[in-house]
């Protein structure tokens, strides 16, 4: 099957760094996948080319099977929600009075019941509007253009919690009636980490990880105990950190447990926590996920 | 509905900057009025110039921030420009218009009962009804993408490269002086209203195949644009 965003490739050069780096990606249509990565890591120059802002420097992006570059076919059925938005001096009913007649499949109920929950008055100049206003207001247009394609760029910047909270509700709500291919940026990883079925880390401009999110949620447990109970379980095992403070130590195993394991671990008194979503990415950035991590890392035993 | 529609109406969606235009000629008329018995033969169709300057800035303006939104909404860069370059023409033979109705009054009630010139421009806009919706349509519009072409350039590559650009302007417009000063073409300025080698519609002609230029060269300057 065809996938809905692709790219192939892609680099782009600006005059003193490499923005993307020979990116590759390819994700199925109908998902929502997550685009992590550090401040300046490329994610927003990759979502400025899907949506047709910027251009390559080589390398090809595919949008619904087709170039977005200057392509009316795949641009109106795509909606790029970008933290930095410039509008014109006008208000917001007036900027979703304009994304209305380019959405084909636009919700003005949507749009109105969405301004209510997040306390928009659209009578309300957009020059007036607080940071986290604004991103209301770009999170209202991105959900009710309901386009094939939604690309969120750090869409929450300034939000409450509670907004945000109403953000991820709203999206999950609404992708369950109108399926779509979702592709959103974050830092705040662990708040959104549910919504994602893929995710893709970038770092420096190239791809460090890409994969599904059901196999990194088990991909990584801390373990942390007695010493020698520590290092028993893991010996000889991958690892990717560890710690120790006096007789405790704390290790990062590499790879699922097994029941045996769970009850080793529990007859020895330590404790087994799944490497969260956030740091998982923060070891991919930190270049500790190489492509055959079972290969890569080896335990050091410091407590004999 | 076709884009450029589109584009001309989310211009429009902000009508503040489009209904100044409502604003500016009363406003100028009225200081015509009031000094028009100051000048020679009552004219004071100089004060009708800030109409036609407007018509530059709100073609720069239509770029700017709208840019932006307009492309994050679905636009292309092509459709952007074209659907406001259609706005443009709207708006200039709408203008164009009026001005020629009011010209038509003016002369019927012999200057606003005042023989004042306002909206009969010596040489360029003193001609039968058709001529004057004609040129007053042709420059009004060329005004409007010579603006949007400056936008598109500060857009690009800011102030710094919307100054270099300009400079460049100046210089061939010096270059292109001193080369008929020296021909001798007998050519001579047309605002000067003096024995022009050109009639008005010939300078419209000239006005037209300028702006047709700008058109070619505002659109060469949109297509790399990044937002």
């Amino acid at each position: 099957m065809t996938p809905a965003i692709s790219a192939t490739g892609l680099t782009r050069r600006y005059r003193d760094h490499t923005a993307l780096d020979d990116i590759n990606i390819a994700i199925s249509g109908g998902t929502i996948t997550g685009l992590l990565g550090r401040n300046g890591a490329g994610k927003t120059t990759l979502l400025r080319i899907l949506a047709g802002h910027e251009f390559p420097s080589s390398g090809s992006v595919r949008v619904l099977g087709a170039p977005p570059a200057e392509n009316e076919d795949v641009l109106r059925r795509l909606v790029f929600v970008r933290e930095d938005q410039a509008y014109p001096d006008i208000k917001v009913g007036q900027a979703l009075r304009a994304a209305s007649w380019f959405h084909p499949n636009w919700d003005s109920t949507l749009a109105s019941s969405l301004l209510d929950d997040f306390g928009v008055r659209a009578n309300k100049a957009v020059k007036k509007l607080s940071r986290g206003q604004r991103s209301a207001l770009g999170i209202t247009i991105g959900l009710a253009a309901r386009a094939e394609v939604t690309l969120f760029d750090e869409p929450y910047a300034g939000l409450d919690a509670v907004a945000r909270q109403v953000f991820y509700d709203r999206l999950l709500a609404d992708f369950a009636e109108f399926p779509r291919t979702v592709l959103l940026s974050t830092h705040l990883i662990d708040e959104a980490a549910a919504l994602f079925e893929g995710v893709i880390v970038i770092d420096r401009g190239r791809v460090v990880l890409d994969a599904p999110a059901d196999v990194l949620r088990g991909v990584a447990t801390r373990v942390s105990g007695p010493c020698l109970a520590v290092d028993a379980l893991a010996g000889g095992r991958p690892v990717w950190e560890r710690r120790r403070l006096g007789s405790q130590a704390s290790v990062v195993m590499v790879g699922p447990l097994s029941p045996d394991d769970r009850e080793q671990a529990r007859s020895s008194g330590l404790d087994l926590t799944p490497l969260s979503l956030q740091q998982i990415v923060v070891q991919a950035a930190a270049g500790v996920l190489a492509p055959a991590p079972e290969t890569s890392f080896e335990t050091e035993r410091t407590c004999a | 509905m076709n884009t450029w529609v589109k584009v001309a109406r989310y211009h429009l969606v902000r009508p503040a900057n489009y209904l100044f235009l409502l604003w500016i000629l009363p406003f100028s008329f009225a200081v015509g009025a009031v000094t028009a018995g100051r000048g020679r033969g009552h004219d004071a169709a100089g004060y009708l110039i800030s109409f036609f300057i407007y018509f530059g800035v709100l073609g720069m303006q239509t770029i700017g921030r709208s840019l932006p939104f307009g492309l994050t909404l679905g636009a292309s860069r092509r459709s952007f420009y074209s659907g406001t370059a259609l706005l443009g023409m709207a708006l200039a033979l709408v203008s164009g218009l009026a001005l020629t109705a009011l010209q038509a009054i003016e002369r019927a009630t012999d200057g606003w009962g005042l023989s004042m010139h306002f909206f009969r421009v010596p040489y360029l806009l003193n001609g039968p009804w058709y001529a004057t919706w004609l040129t007053s349509a042709v420059v009004l519009f060329a005004l409007f993408v010579y603006g949007m072409w400056h936008g598109i350039v500060y857009s690009r590559w800011g102030p710094l490269g919307t100054l270099a650009f300009i400079a460049v302007q100046v210089l061939v417009v010096v270059a292109g002086a001193v080369v008929v000063r020296f021909e001798h073409w007998g050519v001579r300025s047309a605002a000067s209203g003096s024995s022009a080698g050109l009639t008005a519609l010939g300078l419209t002609a000239v006005v037209a195949a300028l702006a047709v230029l700008v058109l070619a060269g505002g659109h060469a300057t949109i297509r790399r644009a990044t937002v």
